[in-house]
């Protein structure tokens, strides 16, 4: 911990307490977001001193009972201005959300930068460097459908979606409960009960064609969770999804044992285990890899994947 | 009568104290008599050095402290404006106005307010949200400290409408910690880094430029002391990564003026990457199936032909492979060269496929 830790808690702290009447420590360390030691020895940092018990400058008294803490003070009655810090890092979750929302939402995005801006401290003139970070993520989904999603599920409303499945040349509707939007893997998915199948879906938002929002509005199941249909912190699973087991060449296992967080086996190749609730996903699966994988199970993808490669020879 | 006990903290409270109570810059002398540290048991020297050090690490922390030169040879003054150190009051603009809670009762009236839209207020609070997922503390926690400086007055409430999930090799904070320090002080850094072509590990010593987080990993931009390339190496690949002790706030290196991080680090799909001359790859859609509509967007019109698309290829393997996934509904029409290496993989594919798996 720095000095520098310690003061920025204790000026967000101080106006915070200001008003003279006790606080509880576990209330003072909540609005810190440290634990009860930590801001029990930022206070007393600031109240120890010899001959002077309980206060040292002009005005600001601190008095720490067994629970509580309470402050005097003529100074500090305002949070700190921001700093350059944490404006660049509001920033940079701005700049995020600027490529993954509309054109008509940049407007509020442009402006909630000005506004930080001028509640940043600085000196007269002084300039805001750039930051040497930048984060975003890919959008090829439509970033309409995106903000429609967005809206009918922090609304509760139900949605009729057009979507054409991966390998289907015509598009299908349906009216689906959004549960939540996922950026993973390099996709948006929204995951949503589909009323129609009467189950739990997961959307590929780059094969969203239409997404419209409907009057009825839906709860979501009692407990439910988006942990439910994520595997692990990373992957999609839908519920009720077979299983494909593949084995990856050594030439590219390292690279998908890294994704995957899994190790190699002693030859370096790799075998894994994907959910499967799409045989066609699967063959494409495993076209992407062309010579370096093989379907170990079930036999008809590994059949379905021969077929095809068949009518597409030259 | 012993010392006065005092910690750095103390003393940067007090001084900050000392300046906010004056309207008009004071002397460093000035100034002292409210600093109990500055007067203990110290000589002249070392207490103003103290102070030097003081007041910079505070400016280096974000207080707008100024120095004013005096008109008359005399030592400088120095001074710190509430206004440029508090934080204006905040209010978010409603149907019937703002509203603004200026209801602390010593004053500071004279504060500005800074009224955010209402939607303006969810960006914020939606990009504080976004930071977090980032998984770099630095971040998070200068995110957090902003949002809890304006939730003194507001109340900043993430939609918490989507989620990012991060990659399963995500790097360790320290990692992010240790290169955030080396890119403020531009100080080299040393680590083992592996290298998946090769499937080898190596040393590395580079001059950090920058660090991105694209789709759902973080990267170092960097270059080699004496090197003019900048590559990119993902932290989840780097070990032991340790900064440059040598001449603490000395910089090893500087950033070039020209380079830009944003367009460094800009999305690329991966047959786009690398240093080689790009092709124009011609390719056909026989459907329109999902998968081949998403592909169908990211190529460029050809004129009179809705079947085709042209895509800048840099490198061919990555490419065709990709292509290959599409199960025959998008091929490639042109050049020649890259259709026979499209045709040739599907052969070698097949041949493999078509053997039982051992």
């Amino acid at each position: 911990m720095t000095a520098a830790d310690q003061l920025r808690r204790i000026l967000l702290l101080i106006p915070r307490l200001a008003d003279g009447k006790p606080h509880s420590l576990e209330q003072v360390a909540r609005l810190a977001g440290v634990d009860r030691a930590t801001v029990l020895g930022d206070i007393e940092s600031i109240s120890e001193r010899f001959e002077v018990p309980g206060g040292f400058v002009e005005g600001l008294q601190i008095f720490i009972e067994a629970d509580d803490v309470s402050v005097v003070p003529n100074h500090f009655l305002r949070p700190m201005r921001l700093t350059r810090s944490e404006l660049l890092a509001l920033e940079l979750g701005l700049s995020m959300l600027k490529g993954e929302r509309p054109a008509e939402e940049h407007h509020a995005i442009d402006g909630a930068i000005t506004r930080l801006r001028q509640a940043m401290a600085r000196l007269p003139d002084q300039e805001i460097a750039d930051d040497f970070r930048v984060a975003s993520v890919s959008t090829s989904a439509d970033l309409n459908h995106l903000r429609r999603l967005r809206e009918a599920f922090r609304g509760r409303r139900k949605v009729r979606l057009t979507y054409r499945k991966p390998s289907e040349e015509e598009s299908s509707t349906r009216v689906i409960c959004p549960y939540g939007i996922v950026f993973a893997g390099g996709m948006w998915y929204a995951v949503a009960h589909c009323e129609g199948s009467a189950g739990m879906r997961i959307f590929r938002l780059d094969r969203v064609e239409d997404v419209e929002t409907l009057d009825a509005r839906f709860q979501s199941p009692r407990g439910f969770s988006l942990d439910s249909v994520l595997q692990g912190d990373k992957a999609l699973h839908a519920p009720g999804a077979g299983t494909l087991r593949v084995r990856y060449s050594p030439r590219i296992a390292r690279w998908i044992a890294e994704r995957e967080g899994k190790p190699l086996d002693e030859d370096g190749s790799l075998v894994l285990e994907h959910a499967l609730a799409d045989p066609d996903w699967a063959v494409r699966h495993v076209l992407q890899y062309g010579p370096d994988i093989v379907v170990l199970d079930p036999p008809e993808v590994r059949e379905a994947v021969r077929r095809r490669l068949e009518a597409m020879m030259p | 009568m012993p010392p006065l006990k005092s910690s750095k903290i103390q003393r940067w409270i007090d001084l900050l104290a000392a300046l906010l109570r004056r309207r008009f810059p004071a002397s460093f002398d000035e100034l002292a008599r409210d600093v109990p540290g500055y007067t203990a048991g110290q000589t002249p020297d070392a207490r103003r050095r103290m102070f030097e050090r003081d007041k910079d690490e505070l400016r280096a922390f974000g207080v707008p402290i100024e120095t004013i030169p005096s008109a008359d040879g005399d030592a400088p003054g120095y001074r710190l404006k509430a206004d440029a150190f508090y934080l204006p009051y905040l209010a978010v603009r409603s149907p019937t106005g703002s509203r603004s809670r200026k209801r602390d009762p010593y004053g500071y009236r004279s504060l500005p307010t800074l009224t955010f839209e209402p939607d303006e207020l969810a960006a914020v609070a939606d990009a504080a949200a976004r930071v977090r997922q980032l998984g770099d503390p630095l971040l998070a926690e200068q995110a957090e400290s902003a949002v809890r400086k304006l939730a003194c007055d507001l109340a900043v409430d993430p939609a918490g409408d989507t989620r990012l999930l991060p990659a399963s090799a995500s790097p360790a904070p320290e990692v992010l910690v240790t290169l955030d320090r080396a890119l403020q002080q531009r100080k080299r850094v040393t680590f083992r880094y592996r290298t998946m072509s090769s499937d080898s590990t190596g040393d590395r010593t580079v001059e950090p430029f920058g660090l991105f987080f694209l789709n759902q990993h973080w990267y170092l931009a960097a270059r080699a002391p004496g090197e003019d390339l900048v590559k990119n190496f993902r932290l989840g690949r780097m070990a032991e990564v340790d900064l440059n002790q040598t001449r603490p706030g000395t910089p090893d290196y500087e950033i070039p003026a020209g380079f830009s991080l944003r367009e460094h680090a800009r999305s690329r799909q991966a047959w786009e990457l690398g240093a080689g001359d790009a092709i124009e790859a011609t390719v056909t859609f026989r459907a329109r199936t999902g998968s081949a509509a998403a592909a169908y967007r990211l190529g460029e019109m050809v004129q009179g032909r809705p079947e085709q698309r042209r895509f800048r290829v840099r490198r061919a393997d990555p490419f065709v492979r990709w292509l290959l996934s599409f199960g025959g509904d998008v091929v490639p029409i042109a050049p020649r060269e890259l259709v026979d290496e499209y045709d040739g993989l599907v052969r070698e594919t097949l041949a493999h496929h078509a053997a039982p798996p051992s």
